[in-house]
This record gives C-alpha cells, sequence and structure tokens, in this order.
C-alpha cells in the first residue's frame, strides 16, 4: 500500500505542479506583452458567471472576441442560471455577473456583493405554447388573464431552475393571484432550449425568453400565445462582485468587462446581433439607465 | 550444498511456527521433511528459498545467507504446479532466462529436464491446460532445469489422483537421482519420506523432533510424541511398531476391547482399544475373526515395543 | 430519422472538411481524457495491485470504498472539486477552476477508483504464488512487476479502457470543474450539451459520433494490445 500512496501522492503532484505552471503563464502572459503599458490593455483573467440564454443565443460568442482582443482579458463564460450565477457572485466565485432576475439581484445590491450594477440591454419574455392553443391564450387581454387560462386549462411546463426566466414564470402566477404550487405545471430542472424542446413534445406552454426561442424556432410547432405586456420584459444588468468583499477577485478585469458592455460600439453590436439569422435583432441595447429602474 | 538453520527463530501473530537452535541438512542427496499440518515444514523451505527472513537466527546455503544465496542457488517446486501463459517450453524458457542461462544451452537443458520427468510430448502444449500430473510434471521440469545447488520440493505428490500419484511416485528417485542437487523434499506422509528420502528430519511444532535414516527414525522415534505421529501405537510410555500388533498370544500381549473387523484385502484386521487407546491389530491368516464386544489378547514381538521415560525420551 | 440522418452526414462532413474547432475540442478531449486516465493508471494499478495482494487492516474498508467509487456518479465527483477548487474553496487560492488542469484532477478521480478496482480483480485472477514463483526464479521487482502486469494484462486493459471509457463519456464533472469555456476547456461531451442547447441538433449529432468514433479508435487499439497473443 505504500507503494499505491506513494504514487498518488507523485500523480496528484503532477497535476497540481502542470496546473501551476500553467496558471502562472496564463497571468504573467498578457502583462509581459507589448501592450501591457496601452490604455485599454487589462491582461489577465475574469469568470463571468451569466444566464443561459446570453451563452445558447450566441451573443456572448460574438461579445467575447471583441473584449478579448481589446483588453488582453480571457473572459470565462460561465453560463448557468440566473440563480445560480447569482450564488456565485454571493460566495464571491465569479469576478462579474450578467444577469436578468432583478427580483433576486436586489437582495445581493442590498448586502453589497454585488457593487456598480448597470443596465446592459434588454428583450423580452413570450408565452408560448401549441398552435392549437387549448386554454385560448390567444385571446387573453391582460398577461393575468393569461395565465389564468393556463392554469385553468393548460398544462404549464416550468424552469423549475432557479433561473431568471423560473424566477418571472413564479412572479407571473402571483401577480395573476394564483399560487405556482397549487397550478398544473411540470418542472424541467433544465435550461431554456431544453424546456422548449419538452414543453413542444408535450404540447404545453411554457414562458421563455424571446432570443432562446428565435433561436430554436425552426425546429419547434410552439407558437407565441401572448407578448408585449410590461412585466414581459426582460432586462440584463451586470454587476461587478464586491472586491471590498471578496479580496480575490479581479475586479480591474471585472470593470473592464462592464465598462465594455455599455460603450456605445458594444452597444450597436448587440443591436445589431441576430438579425442576420434571424430577420430581428435577439436583444435591445438599454445602456444608459442605473440598474434600479427597470425601464421600458 | 549445505543447508545450516543457526538459531531460527520464526513467529507469526504470535504463535511460534518454527524454532531450531541448530539444524543441518543436505548431507545426503534427498532429505525429507517429514511433519503433519502446520508443524512449520513449508516455513522452513521457504527460508531456505529466501522468500522470509527468520525473526532470529540465519539459514545458511554453503555458509552463505539463504536470502542472497537463493536466487542463484536454489530452485523451488511449488505445491501447487504455477505457470505463466504460453507453452510448457516458453515456461521453462523463461524460467532458464531470468537464471541467466545462456541461450544456446537453454535447448539442451530443457530437453534433458523434460525427458527426466516424461513431458518431452507436452513441450508444445499450453501450460495453463495441462492435467494435474502433467502440471506437476512440467513443475519439476523446470525446477530441474535450473540445475540449482538445492532442490526444494513442496509436497510434489499432493493433489494428484491415485493412478497419477502412484506413477509419479514411482518415477520420481530417477527423477531425482538424474539431478546433482541436494533435494529438501516436504511431505506430510511418511511412507513417501521412506521412499524418496534418505536422510528424514521429523518437525512437530516447529522443532525437529527427531533427524536420522528414515528407517531408523520411523523404527526408533526419539520421543512418544515422534512415535505416535509415525503410526505407532503409543500406549502408556510403551509404543508399538506400525503393524506389528496380531491378534493372539504372544511376547508382549495386551488386552483387546474389540469395536469391529475390517478387511483390508490383503488381510484382515481387528479394530478395537487397548488401555483406551485406539489401536489395531492384524488378523493372522485362517484364525477367526474376533466377535465385536468381545476381549481378547493381542500380542507384539518385544524388539516391536519401545519404551519411554517419564519425559517422553526413548529409554535406551 | 431525416435528422439522424442529416446528423450523420453532418459529422462525415466535419470530419472531412477538417473543422478547425471541433478537431480542436476532439483533440482537447483525448488530452484530457488521455492524461487522466494515464495518471489513474499510475496510481490505480500499483494501488489495485496493493489491494489485491497485502494484507493489511482496513483493506475491506478500502475495498467497499473502491467499489462505491467504481459505481459514483461522475457528477458527484465534479461537485464534489467544484467546490474545492472553486474560488471559495480551501483550494481557491490555487486558481485551478475552469482549467484544463481541473478537469484532468475530477477525471483523475473517477477513473482511478475503476482502474483500481479492474486492476484488483485481475490480480486476484493471478494465482497467489506467480510473483514467489519468479521471485525464486531469479527476478527482480521491476522484472517481477512487468512479467506480472503481462500475466495480467487482459484484465489491466480492461481497466484503462473502463478507466478511458468511463472519462471520455462523462458530461457532468467536466461541466462542472471545467466551464464548458470555448476554445480552453469545451470537449466533446460538453459541447454537445451546449449545441443542443443551441438547437443545433446535426452538430451535437455529429460530435456525438465523433466522440463515438473516438471511443470506438482507442478500444480498438487497446483490444488489439488486448487480445495479441504470447
Amino acid at each position: 500500500m505504500g507503494r499505491g500512496r506513494a504514487w498518488l501522492a507523485l500523480g496528484l503532484a503532477g497535476v497540481l505542479a502542470s496546473a501551476a505552471a500553467c496558471g502562472d503563464g496564463a497571468a504573467a502572459g498578457p502583462g509581459a506583452s507589448p501592450g501591457a503599458g496601452q490604455p485599454g490593455r487589462v491582461g489577465g483573467s475574469l469568470i463571468l458567471a451569466t444566464t443561459t440564454s446570453t451563452q445558447d443565443s450566441g451573443l456572448l460568442e460574438a461579445l467575447v472576441p471583441l473584449f478579448e482582443a481589446a483588453t488582453g482579458t480571457r473572459v470565462k463564460v460561465i453560463a448557468v442560471g440566473s440563480g445560480a450565477a447569482l450564488a456565485m457572485a454571493r460566495r464571491g466565485d465569479a469576478d462579474a455577473v450578467l444577469s436578468h432576475a432583478p427580483e433576486a439581484e436586489a437582495p445581493l445590491v442590498a448586502s453589497g456583493d454585488l457593487v456598480e450594477g448597470r443596465r446592459v440591454m434588454h428583450n423580452d419574455f413570450v408565452l408560448v405554447g401549441p398552435p392549437a392553443d387549448p386554454a385560448g391564450v390567444r385571446g387573453a387581454g391582460s398577461i393575468e388573464e393569461a395565465m389564468g387560462r393556463i392554469a385553468a386549462r393548460g398544462t404549464f411546463i416550468s424552469r423549475g431552475d432557479t433561473s431568471g426566466t423560473h424566477a418571472k414564470e413564479l412572479a407571473l402566477w402571483r401577480a395573476a393571484g394564483l399560487d405556482p404550487a397549487a397550478v398544473r405545471r411540470e418542472e424541467t430542472g433544465q435550461g431554456m432550449g431544453a424546456t422548449l424542446n419538452i414543453a413542444d413534445q408535450r404540447r404545453g406552454y411554457t414562458l421563455t425568453d424571446r432570443a432562446t426561442y428565435l433561436a430554436l424556432r425552426g425546429r419547434l410547432a410552439l407558437e407565441v400565445l401572448f407578448e408585449g405586456a410590461a412585466p414581459l420584459l426582460n432586462v440584463y444588468h451586470v454587476y461587478v462582485v464586491n472586491p471590498a468583499k471578496h479580496p480575490r477577485v479581479n475586479a480591474a478585469q471585472a470593470r473592464a468587462w462592464a465598462a465594455f458592455l455599455v460603450a456605445p460600439e458594444t452597444q450597436r453590436v448587440i443591436g445589431e446581433f441576430g438579425r442576420d439569422r434571424f430577420g430581428q435583432p435577439l436583444f435591445t441595447p438599454g445602456a444608459g439607465t442605473s440598474a434600479g429602474e427597470p425601464g421600458r | 550444498m549445505e543447508v545450516r538453520f543457526a538459531g531460527v527463530e520464526v513467529e507469526k501473530g504470535g504463535r511460534r511456527l518454527l524454532d531450531l537452535p541448530e539444524l543441518t541438512v543436505g548431507r545426503a542427496a534427498v532429505t525429507a521433511l517429514l511433519g503433519p499440518n502446520g508443524a512449520g515444514k513449508t516455513t522452513a523451505l521457504r527460508l531456505m528459498a529466501g522468500l522470509e527472513r527468520p525473526g532470529r537466527g540465519q539459514v545458511l546455503l554453503d555458509g552463505e545467507p539463504a536470502e542472497r544465496a537463493a536466487r542463484r542457488a536454489v530452485s523451488y517446486a511449488f505445491q501447487r504446479a504455477v505457470f505463466l501463459r504460453g507453452t510448457v517450453r516458453e515456461n521453462l524458457e523463461l524460467a532458464l532466462r531470468l537464471r541467466g542461462v545462456p541461450a544456446a544451452e537453454r535447448g539442451r537443458r530443457i530437453a534433458r529436464a523434460a525427458e527426466v520427468c516424461g513431458v518431452g510430448h507436452l513441450l508444445g502444449r499450453d501450460a495453463l491446460r495441462l492435467s494435474g500430473g502433467e502440471a506437476q510434471r512440467a513443475n519439476l521440469a523446470r525446477a530441474l532445469a535450473l540445475d540449482a545447488g538445492l532442490l526444494l520440493l513442496d509436497e510434489p505428490l499432493s493433489g494428484l489422483d491415485g493412478p497419477s500419484r502412484s506413477a509419479l511416485l514411482a518415477d520420481l528417485p530417477a527423477m531425482l537421482a538424474a539431478t546433482r542437487a541436494t533435494v529438501v523434499l516436504v511431505t506430510h506422509d511418511r511412507d513417501e519420506a521412506l521412499l524418496l528420502a534418505r536422510e528424514l528430519v521429523l518437525l512437530l511444532d516447529g522443532r525437529a523432533a527427531a533427524q536420522g535414516l528414515p528407517g531408523e527414525v520411523v523404527r526408533r522415534p526419539p520421543t512418544a510424541a515422534a512415535a505416535a505421529f509415525l503410526g505407532h501405537t503409543v500406549l502408556g510410555q510403551e509404543a508399538v511398531l506400525p503393524g506389528a500388533l496380531t491378534v493372539g498370544p504372544g511376547e508382549r500381549e495386551f488386552a483387546f476391547a474389540v469395536e469391529r473387523v475390517v478387511d483390508l484385502g490383503t488381510h484382515l484386521a481387528a479394530e478395537g482399544r487397548v488401555r483406551g487407546t485406539p489401536a489395531r491389530a492384524v488378523i493372522p491368516p485362517g484364525a477367526p475373526p474376533p466377535a465385536p464386544g468381545s476381549e481378547v489378547t493381542v500380542s507384539a514381538p518385544a524388539a516391536a515395543v519401545l519404551r519411554y521415560r517419564d519425559d517422553g525420551r526413548l529409554a535406551e | 430519422m431525416g435528422e439522424l440522418w442529416a446528423g450523420i452526414r453532418e459529422a462525415v462532413q466535419l470530419i472531412l472538411s477538417g473543422d478547425r474547432e471541433v478537431r480542436e475540442i476532439a483533440l482537447r478531449t483525448v488530452y484530457v481524457s488521455g492524461l487522466a486516465t494515464f495518471l489513474a493508471m499510475l496510481t490505480g494499478i500499483p494501488a489495485g495491485y496493493a489491494l489485491a495482494r497485502r494484507r493489511f487492516p482496513g483493506r475491506t474498508l478500502v475495498l467497499g470504498a473502491v467499489n462505491t467509487g467504481m459505481g459514483m456518479p461522475p457528477v458527484v465527483v465534479g461537485l464534489v472539486v467544484w467546490l474545492l477548487l472553486v474560488r471559495s474553496g480551501p483550494l481557491g487560492g490555487l486558481e485551478l477552476i475552469y482549467t484544463r488542469e481541473a478537469m484532468v484532477l475530477a477525471q483523475f478521480l473517477i477513473a482511478t477508483p475503476l482502474v483500481i478496482g479492474f486492476t484488483a480483480a485481475a490480480v486476484q485472477a493471478l494465482p497467489p504464488e506467480l510473483p514467489e514463483l519468479l521471485q525464486v526464479l531469479g527476478a527482480g521487482p521491476v522484472r517481477r512487476l512487468w512479467l506480472l502486469a503481462r500475466e495480467a494484462r487482459l484484465g489491466l486493459l480492461a481497466a484503462v479502457m473502463a478507466g478511458f471509457g468511463g472519462v471520455v463519456s462523462e458530461v457532468g464533472a467536466s461541466m462542472a470543474v471545467g466551464g464548458n469555456l470555448q476554445g480552453e476547456t469545451r470537449v466533446l461531451t460538453t459541447a454537445i450539451v451546449t449545441e443542443t442547447s443551441r438547437g443545433n441538433t446535426e452538430r451535437a449529432l455529429a460530435l456525438g459520433l465523433i466522440l463515438l468514433g473516438l471511443a470506438f479508435a482507442v478500444n480498438l487499439v487497446l483490444t488489439r494490445a488486448q487480445q495479441r497473443s504470447g
């Protein structure tokens, strides 16, 4: 057994040593590059905790290379539900957060975990369901009525994953005077794409951000049955994880990222994103307002 | 080759397995280590092969510690014939290669050892698919081919069926005569030791209870305990040679409580007790078998009855 | 069926066209899972050997732990490694989270019990006298281990195949500790998840077929080594 343990130790040491070597390289690389002294060069890396929709829609893959080219900072995008992204922020496991759950963000702003919040963009949520629309959502006069009709005659497929979309769904039930626990809902616990597929196959209704729906529309029978109401606005904010509270946070990189997102050139890219593929942009740029204002 | 156990003690789990203050074997060509299970025979063999080291003392092969000398001087045939994947020839080849035997000589040695052990026709066979008897012969061939100074055999006849065992037992003396090696053979069977060995060491409870010519040791066991293991009928301080008790009067007579009569093919025998000790007495040809439950007189020649002292040692 | 065919067609096209990203993902998958399996071999084979041969106090406990580890869901291993390496975790200072090295570590932890378990089984199937036979024949410790490994190679290669197969196909741990970063820690399985959630079913299927082909190729090489006689 002595030999086995020695091997184990050796193997782990090897893994850690090679990893440490890589880590040093990554940290030293950009700083040592000729552009290190230029304005805008930041170097290093940052962990961005974000919602799945920004990654699944392809937006971040369009934005991150621009940022990396401009700053020399590597962005590690961890695409999880907003709930998980905010949990990472609360523990200081991320440097920046791009999220679309203002109600869930508020307590972290209040506790000082998230600082320097800025509005980046918005799109909207839509209610989708089977074309036959057995619950008659199409004719509803308000979002509250639409939710009520689904509760009465439909099956709702819920994300159930503490994502921003899930939080929004729960808020909509409550606004309609319904107890989410009492409604016929099925929780998938998965991302938006998977949830749309399940709703499609089960001929159920679901709430989705427009971007993901557009990206997947080609393969879904689901149609948009209700849209445009004020509560369906889907606002994305970027935050810096408070370096005063979490000393390991790469604050400079996080600030650079937040500044990049609201910069006019970036806003223009956001405003055009998706037009070539879907015929309409997926997001509306909305920088300039503060995190506190919902905005329209 | 001379094997000397000098002050050797082996303990395992608080139990003393071997206690050999001074024992030298190997003066005869073939020595048998005889004893019951757990007497320490295999431990003694493993010490000679350098597979174990004694807790105390030393095992010396021609004066050199066994753990150093064993790798070139010792050949060991395990009780179970174990082979690696491949043919019998490949297994013998590997053994010789590991011993550093030059390639040119290996073929010759393999051929000779295979012939002596009667496995010449098996050399091309898959070593893992041999019958029990074939495997044991191939095992011996591998041990012989090494041409080591000391050849250790651990129960070479155990685990074989009757006919294979008899055939191998008949061939073994010639096989052992064909090697220049000093042979030490472990067995728990008195007759194997008598048939194969020129010297016998009787191990009881880890100690050498007797050493000498096999026939001598069996005829005159130095202690009552040795006599009991060697098949004597031990009656208090007297011991009667195996097979010496006969139903009927004679030089030394004993009262015998008959329990049953058994037919051993060559003769009939009465089984029962003498002074409470289980015993068996030969029924002479033509004599009427005694009735079970009856008490009869049995006897032995005076020369077949040994007397032991209070301390268990043979009285001269 | 149509989608399945489209996926297969796209897979063939992707492979033939030498799509740079796909090639990089495939190579990264081989690197991460291969290195993890290699390290698991370095530790798991000696440990499995010791576990099969030695008698020591607590051996049954260790065997039980190994057997449990063999059936441990990779995602649980991923979660534990994530909690250890994440910035707020005890090893957060190493800055290993969301790196290939973190993935190698997680996959190493997943593969090691598999390698230990299969190795122990392979060694236990050998005659127990074999090491001593080789010792008596004059083989030194290194030679002895080599000959025993050759003797047990069927089982040892099965151990390696089980280890590699286990880590190359798992997604939960790689996703958790690697973060599925494009161009950095995205491997075939996590790429499949991403492409699926983006609705790129054909591309996801194509990546799946590449994964299948990769696992098959590796196993084919190992199986050939395993079945070679002599």
